[in-house]
């Protein structure tokens, strides 16, 4: 039985990573979790938005040393890829209770300029599944998520930033 | 059997809807992820890995969750059949599918059947969460209520059993409400002033079958909070009261239990202050009054430290003490600007990092003294214990500053220092251990080659003279984005006071990234040590071998 069971297993993890190739231009909408700002208010994810234009969505956590990198690399960029494309960045800590009321001392002390969400409770991790973090999504002036990437290598940004600008022509 | 069936029945749906060509369910949308890790066990006498039955060993999970409108439902599988042997030696035995749920989500109510993570407040009287790599997972399974009656009041109930690996234990009940009056009062929003205040009532019920003690067979709990923010300030507080718990935790004492944590940040453009305080005082809250490690816990107490993300200076990781600890922690960030003499060209951020956690101050009751100033606590009330007054003994203590700067458009630079004072009696229970000071220095350089590859030497080394003595640490690693990692390294105990013992510890590793999937394939050796995550640590026994883990998501 257990070999079996590991069969399917191994069989749908082929067949899911092959279905992902397939499926480049499939979308989907943000799913409705109640989540928190940076301030404490309630959220929802649904509300996650750019007047019609581009969004970057990152998983976060203050502990997270990737994570880190990769922030800090994006926001040396942030400016630029503003100016060219109108693209947002929304980043969302899935830190508890230990570090959570780090992340605006953290935000302000690095002097990021992403809008912040707080997912204590990792139901907005949960309900687009994110295994790891970091883990990232490039939504499009729909606001539905149109590419990921998990993990973080650094140049890995330059895709992120070419994703936006592909939307951005599409919808030109 | 018939459970299996169903695996099979959700996992092919699973595999249509991946394909797109799911037409069945094409108003909704299913998704999931899939996490399987395996490994091939070596043995090797001088690091203490064992000799064991079976020597491929995996974990499997897959989750497959359905959505169509406010209508959603999922369930968790989970395979321990031949589970790795840090899962082996916390019990993780056998198959299934321990988490299922069904939820309906609306405006102003969400209704939850089934296995779901919530937590009141700071979660210090209930929290459920799932913290994989460590095993852990206290869902509740039962139902959940949250009720939006008004824009700012949140009102949670929950009623249901523990997840304790394939059984549902205990039993738990709670309500939590929260009022915010910066969404409530429109003059408060447009105002730099945030205000919110909760409460919530956590009670638990085991029946008592004691042949001595006569125990209270429901515990109840209650906590407080208020979060206060003005501009660039936040103030947040919770305290928490439990009732006399007797438990194998606190050595069956009559003592009420109590719990404060209180964190205030400053912080504004370049610059991050951050101060919180802990104190918990017979807070061990579980379902059942003999368990033992993180089985069945019911609340959860974060530790105040700084969770390190290099490897030397995390072997000496605090663990939360909810019997008794009092601390504080204070941190400050702050980014020296760019184009400034000291700054450089692209700035240079400076991280500060100090906790100091002690044992909280006690007097014995008299019914606890015993002749030759021996102590006996248990049936009695215990100990009295001034609030505000830190124990003699030391828990844990860590200094830390971290630099970081890019010295060129494609060189980045992390520098760090870390003292750590470890009670590794306490924390890990080796008697008559004297505590581990350990000196941690760290160098992190990435050199990025070009747009897309780049090469990262992480350097470490810790010194100590107690416990397993100097350890020091290379990591190389290469990574070609967005697809393609490989890494080396080794960590080797060279300050070994048993020569044999002088140990590398070496792993290569590779992994391979395709959007949401990542396969890892490594080899080498792990230490005997603690992982922790949160705050919540776990013994990993030592093991040689092959890795293979793969995720995925869909």
């Amino acid at each position: 039985m257990k070999k079996v069971i590991f069969t399917i297993l191994f069989a749908c993890i082929t067949s899911f990573s092959i279905a992902q190739e397939t499926q480049e231009v499939k979308t989907f909408p943000l799913p409705n979790v109640t989540i928190k700002t940076i301030d404490g208010k309630s959220f929802n994810t649904k509300d996650i938005d750019n007047d019609g234009k581009p969004i970057i969505l990152c998983f976060f956590a203050t502990w997270c040393k990737p994570c880190m990198v990769e922030l800090k690399s994006i926001a040396e960029e942030y400016d630029d890829w503003q100016d060219e494309t109108g693209v947002k960045i929304y980043i969302v800590s899935i830190d508890d209770t230990r570090s959570s009321a780090k992340v605006k001392p953290l935000v302000n002390g690095n002097s990021w300029d992403y809008e912040v969400l707080l997912d204590e409770n990792q139901d907005f991790k949960r309900a687009m599944n994110v295994n790891d973090i970091p883990h990232t999504f490039v939504l499009n002036g729909n606001n539905e998520v149109v590419w990921q990437h998990a993990s973080y290598a650094p140049g890995v940004e330059r895709e992120y930033i070419e994703i936006v600008k592909k939307l951005i022509e599409v919808e030109k | 059997m018939k459970q299996y069936k169903l695996i099979c029945l959700a996992f092919v749906l699973g595999c249509f809807s991946a394909f797109g060509q799911g037409s069945l369910l094409s108003k909704g949308k299913i998704s999931g992820n899939i996490q399987f890790d395996a490994q091939y066990y070596i043995p090797d006498s001088i690091i203490g890995a064992e000799e064991i039955e079976n020597r491929i060993r995996a974990n499997g999970y897959a989750n497959i969750n359905y959505v169509n409108g406010g209508f959603s439902a999922g369930i968790r599988y989970e395979n321990y059949e031949w589970p790795l042997i840090d899962f082996e030696k916390i019990n993780y035995v056998g198959s299934g599918i321990p988490h299922y749920f069904a939820a309906y989500n609306h405006e102003y109510v969400e209704v939850v059947v089934g296995s779901f993570y919530e937590q009141f407040g700071s979660g210090l009287i209930y929290r459920s969460y799932e913290a994989r790599n460590l095993g852990y997972d206290n869902a509740t399974q039962g139902i959940k209520v949250k009720a939006k009656p008004y824009k700012g009041v949140d009102i949670i109930g929950v009623w249901g059993k523990q997840r304790n690996l394939f059984t549902a234990e205990g039993q738990v009940r709670g309500i939590d409400a929260n009022v915010s009056f910066t969404e409530i009062f429109t003059k408060i929003n447009e105002s730099d002033f945030r205000l919110s205040i909760g409460g919530s009532f956590v009670s638990k019920f085991e029946k008592d079958d004691d042949p001595d003690y006569k125990l209270p067979q429901n515990v109840g709990a209650a906590a407080g909070r208020l979060n206060f923010g003005y501009a660039n300030f936040d103030l947040q507080g919770e305290y928490a009261w439990k009732c006399n718990d007797p438990s194998a935790a606190n050595d069956m004492i009559y003592k009420h239990g109590e719990a404060l944590l209180l964190t205030a940040s400053y912080s504004m453009r370049g610059l991050g202050v951050f101060l919180t305080a802990l104190r918990t005082d017979n807070f061990d809250f579980r379902t059942k009054r003999n368990a033992v490690s993180n089985n069945n816990i019911i609340n959860y107490i974060p530790t105040l430290t700084r969770e390190h993300s290099y490897a030397l200076p995390s072997m000496y990781a605090y663990s939360s003490q909810p019997v008794e600890q009092i601390g504080f922690q204070a941190e400050i960030n702050y980014k020296i600007p760019r184009r400034t003499k000291i700054g450089g060209r692209y700035g240079t951020d400076i991280l500060l990092n100090y906790s100091r956690i002690h044992e909280v101050k006690k007097q014995y009751v008299s019914d606890a003294l015993l002749p030759d100033e021996l102590i006996d606590m248990s049936g009695t009330d215990g100990y009295t214990s001034p609030f505000f007054t830190f124990g003699k003994l030391v828990f844990f203590e860590d200094f830390n500053i971290e630099i970081s700067r890019r010295l060129h458009k494609s060189w980045k630079l992390i520098l760090s220092y870390v003292y750590l004072n470890y009670n590794i009696e306490v924390i890990e229970g080796h008697t008559g251990d004297p505590n581990v000071h350990a000196h941690s220095v760290i160098a992190d350089l990435t050199w990025k080659i070009d747009n897309t590859n780049a090469l990262r030497l992480e350097l470490q080394h810790m010194n100590t003279k107690q416990d397993k003595g100097n350890w020091v640490y290379a990591q190389l690693e290469y990574s070609i984005a967005p697809r393609w990692f490989f890494s080396v390294l080794d960590r080797w105990n060279y300050g070994n006071p048993v020569k044999e013992k002088q140990v590398h510890y070496y792993n290569v590793a590779t992994s391979f990234v395709h959007k949401t999937s990542k396969f890892t394939l490594s080899f080498g050796k792990q230490y005997e040590g603690i992982l922790c995550v949160g705050g919540v640590c776990r013994v990993v026994p030592a093991s040689y071998g092959c890795n293979l883990s793969v995720v995925t998501s869909f």
